[in-house]
């Protein structure tokens, strides 16, 4: 009798196991895995809620469910960003993703969406108002980042700096500003923008930038999604969806896409 | 555009020296500072463990990341003070956190040697002080060779994490580089220098193991 009760119990748990198993596989749409940098307001961040937000997710968001794909965002190191990519880990980096000729090598782009810049963020009572008042200070960046690249390309403004501060992500590079541990921050102008705006902070965007550059999204070489979601971008800036999401973040239309 | 070994190699050598200066101060100030603790820790002033005990408690319970954070900004969040030295806040955390596990294994080594040989001691004339210092500490430093030998090695690898405070060591060149050039190789070759560094640590252990293996 007992014996009965253990096995029915056993054939319900394997039964009931199984079914969810198949419930899983047999759903019928293609899974997307997006590589995010969780700190990269206000492209893609987490919020006070502890919940991925961003202009870059919500058009990522908008594009899946057109081509009706299920999406899902993976924060991922933005230092192995493209072996997180070529061995398949995320199927796309999407996060104020800047094209770069070396990039283009290794990652195939979609068309460009947006224009960005490199920009130098001081404290405002600082004093300093040009690059050329930098000379011996020390700087603070993200490292991997195309501010880091910027700053390569711009080999006499890097020669003439007291010393380079490399973080993980931008949020501890302003924290060392802000600890005066380092006197100025290089980095993404609408993520500056957006910082400064956002946390009320005295601190200011020099006028001199180091480098126009666009963001695109990143997919592997040979990768037909690729094509996929670059027309659904050029669909989304035709019927004004991309203009609406750019305005809720930005509060102007800033895409480049379809234009 | 393939990697310049010959560069990275030198550029990852000159970080060794990083990656060595904190091994190394943080044991020059840990080591004594942990046998410091394990006193008070086993002191009979009630206060003064109670402070030791907390501070193995917090020392041990929280992230050393999170330490090295709060030893570079406290002092400008807290004091307002600005400008310090990251390095030296790198070394005052890797210090404070490897004396509360060095302080444990002392305390374990102490307690492991019988009452009787204090009254021995005591019998034969010898001081506290001597006591301590010529009959226990020997002995002690004896037993705690093993588990000293694993702190150690932990330490070697735990210095790749002062890059949270942006200073410049091993892991961050490899690191650097492989996002550079997209490529794991840089990540692999810095995981062969923590091996031969661990490589030669376990070779001094082995080594003083030996030399202290007397009476057998």
């Amino acid at each position: 009798m007992r014996m009965k009760k253990v096995l029915a119990l056993v054939l319900a748990l394997v039964i009931g196991c199984s079914s969810a198993l198949l419930g899983c596989t047999g759903s019928s749409k293609t899974k997307v895995i997006v590589g995010v940098d969780n700190g990269f307001p206000p492209m893609g961040f987490l919020n006070d809620q502890n919940e991925l937000v961003g202009f870059d997710i919500d058009v990522a968001k908008v594009v899946f469910e057109k081509l009706g794909m299920e999406v899902e965002f993976l924060a991922i190191d933005w230092n192995a960003k493209e072996q997180e990519l070529n061995t398949k880990k995320v199927d796309c980096l999407w996060n104020g993703y800047t094209i770069t000729d070396e990039r283009k090598e290794k990652v195939n782009f979609s068309d460009p969406y947006m224009k960005n810049a490199q920009v130098v963020v001081v404290k405002k009572d600082s004093g300093y108002t040009s690059l050329s008042d930098l000379a011996g200070k020390k700087l603070a960046l993200q490292s991997g980042s195309s501010a880091a690249d910027a700053l390569e390309e711009a080999a006499d403004f890097k020669a003439s700096l007291g010393g380079i501060n490399e973080f993980g992500d931008n949020m501890k590079a302003f924290m060392d500003l802000e600890a005066g541990m380092s006197d100025a921050v290089l980095l993404d102008q609408v993520v500056a923008d957006y910082y400064i705006k956002s946390n009320n902070k005295d601190w200011i965007v020099l006028d001199e930038k180091l480098a126009l550059e666009e963001y695109g999204v990143g997919f592997r070489k040979d990768d037909p999604l690729r094509d996929k979601v670059n027309d659904t971008l050029k669909e989304l800036a035709a019927d004004g969806t991309l203009a609406k999401i750019s305005t809720e973040w930005f509060g102007a239309d800033v895409t480049t896409i379809g234009k | 555009m393939g990697i310049d070994y010959a560069s990275l190699l030198r550029s990852m050598l000159e970080a060794s020296g990083t990656t060595l200066a904190i091994f190394g101060l943080t044991l020059l100030f840990g080591l004594p500072l942990g046998l410091l603790a394990a006193a008070g820790r086993m002191s009979r002033f009630k206060p003064l463990r109670w402070f030791v005990t907390a501070y193995l408690q917090i020392m041990r319970g929280t992230p050393l990341m999170l330490q090295l954070f709060f030893f570079c900004y406290g002092p400008y969040y807290l004091f307002r003070i600005s400008g310090g030295s990251r390095f030296t806040a790198a070394i005052v955390a890797f210090v404070l956190n490897y004396a509360a596990y060095f302080s444990e294994i002392y305390r374990a080594g102490i307690e492991s040697i019988p009452v009787g040989q204090y009254e021995a001691a005591g019998a034969l004339g010898f001081t506290r002080r001597q006591t301590f210092f010529r009959i226990i500490l020997p002995q002690v430093i004896k037993r705690i060779l093993p588990p000293m030998g694993n702190e150690f090695m932990t330490l070697v690898k735990d210095t790749s994490l002062a890059r949270v405070i942006a200073i410049v060591e091993l892991f961050t060149i490899a690191e650097k580089t492989s996002s550079n050039y997209f490529s794991t190789v840089p990540l692999l070759i810095a995981g062969v220098f923590y091996f031969v560094m661990n490589a030669a640590v376990g070779k001094c252990f082995a080594y003083a193991e030996k030399k202290l293996d007397y009476y057998r």
